[in-house]
């Protein structure tokens, strides 16, 4: 049994936001209740007020504006997995949004809320990262854009304030000649570690790279340092630089020890997955394949 | 609200879930209640034709929705063909998540009526069977797939 609360269903993100601001620590904002409510069955969250943000119709909405593909906070997973413009723009992200724990989840589960929580053990937050992807954040009166690299803090924390609403993912495509790719190992429908690559290849070189990795530590990571050690070098003495720089991932992902793996496994499957996505990126958009868990 | 084809007209608090509502509002007993974390899949029914868990679904989210649960499956007393290839194929053994596996099978087949057996492991990851009739479970949504591509 959930403990009893009201629940509000505002217009628009500002009156969401004012909402918020007036209530406090007392409410938090609703969207496919993925989490939250698991949350508050758990009792890991208390709420006397729940702010329904899908009754806001601008939220539910995928555009794509000739550079971005905006996405609505709202927007479920199984919509993004399936969505044809995700699947031309953005298709790693597609893939990686096919992964996220069980149908059911992904019917439910929304984007914006996904992000928000900031739950390490996640699929679309190291995916997105290597896009480059921003965050529209807005408040009563005035909306702000942060990176998504910004916007993740810690773990379960993010710059969002209490009295605002993410209301828009903006998600450029890879540059001209980069494809990508997702791999991960995962355990309980969630990811033990996963990665997300971006290469553009020239000459049997890695011309540009982008990699990310997430559920290592407390929040997903871009690995700039390592794509600035490997721009320019082949692929197989990347792949020896990435099975050379544990100590720069143990300083960096700051691994630690959970339920789905010790930081140690964490570490060497993090190492693994970037030699492999990095082999299958140059092959194409779909996605490295993932090892099976249960 | 219309479950199982019936109309339904009332208050319900909002914290309660469609899981809650179903069992003790309603008397349908045949979707369990289980991990009430998303996870294993005992909880399945269907809103609008999407499967979802409904023990982590609020019941006032249904309103003026269609929800499908175990109980409504059958049309009388004829068993909807994945009933029937449960039964033939002995896809259960302690029969306890066996309403779920329906009606996620229910919901994948809705979604894309000849899946490959690929399609099928995937849709039905988030079904966990303890007695592991994952086989025979997997063998009878392909045959009703079958049977659908021939008709």
């Amino acid at each position: 049994m959930l403990r009893p609360f009201r629940v509000l269903e505002p217009s628009t993100a500002g009156e969401a936001a004012a909402e918020l601001g007036r209530l406090g620590e007392r409410a938090k904002v609703y969207a496919g209740g993925a989490e939250l409510l698991l949350l508050l069955r758990h009792k890991l969250v208390q709420a006397d007020y729940l702010v329904n943000i899908k009754r806001i119709g601008a939220l539910d909405k995928i555009t794509w504006d000739g550079a971005i593909l905006r996405i609505g906070a709202t927007v479920t997973h199984h919509r993004l997995e399936k969505e044809p413009l995700v699947q031309k723009y953005l298709p790693m992200f597609a893939h990686a949004e096919s992964q996220v724990a069980n149908l059911r989840v992904r019917n439910q589960g929304t984007l914006g809320g996904n992000l928000c929580f900031n739950d390490p053990h996640s699929d679309p937050g190291p995916a997105l990262l290597v896009y480059e992807a921003s965050v529209k954040l807005a408040g009563a009166s005035e909306e702000r854009l942060t990176t998504l690299d910004d916007f993740f803090v810690d773990m379960y924390a993010t710059t969002l304030r209490p009295d605002e609403v993410l209301t828009e993912v903006q998600v450029p495509p890879l540059p001209a000649g980069f494809s990508g790719a997702y791999a991960r190992v995962h355990r309980f429908q969630r990811p033990t570690v996963a990665v997300a690559a971006a290469v553009k290849i020239e000459n049997g070189r890695l011309d540009n790279v982008r990699l990310a990795v997430g559920c290592v530590g407390p929040k997903p990571q871009r690995l700039q340092e390592l794509e600035a050690k490997i721009r320019g070098i082949s692929l197989k003495d990347a792949q020896r630089v990435i099975s050379q720089s544990g100590p720069y991932f143990m300083k960096l992902l700051r691994p630690v020890d959970d339920l789905l793996g010790s930081a140690d496994y964490k570490l060497y499957m993090t190492r693994t997955l970037l030699a492999r996505a990095l082999e299958e990126a140059p092959n194409g958009d779909r996605g490295a394949k993932s090892a099976k868990g249960d | 609200m219309i479950v199982n084809g019936q109309s339904w007209n009332g208050q319900i608090p909002v914290q309660e879930t469609l899981l809650e509502f179903l069992r003790n509002r309603l008397g349908l007993t045949g979707t369990k209640r289980s991990c009430e974390s998303e996870i294993c899949g005992a909880c399945t029914v269907l809103v609008e034709s999407q499967a979802v868990s409904s023990c982590n679904y609020l019941a006032y989210e249904a309103h003026g929705k269609s929800v499908l649960s175990i109980e409504g499956l059958s049309v009388g007393d004829q068993l909807d063909p994945l009933q029937e290839a449960f039964i033939r194929n002995m896809g259960f053994q302690c029969g306890f998540c066996t309403p779920g596996q329906l009606m996620m099978a229910k919901a994948l087949l809705l979604d894309n009526p000849s899946p490959t057996r690929e399609q099928i492991v995937e849709g039905m990851n988030g079904n966990i069977c303890r007695c592991g009739a994952y086989p025979a479970i997997t063998a009878s949504i392909l045959e009703v797939a079958g049977l659908t591509a021939k008709k």
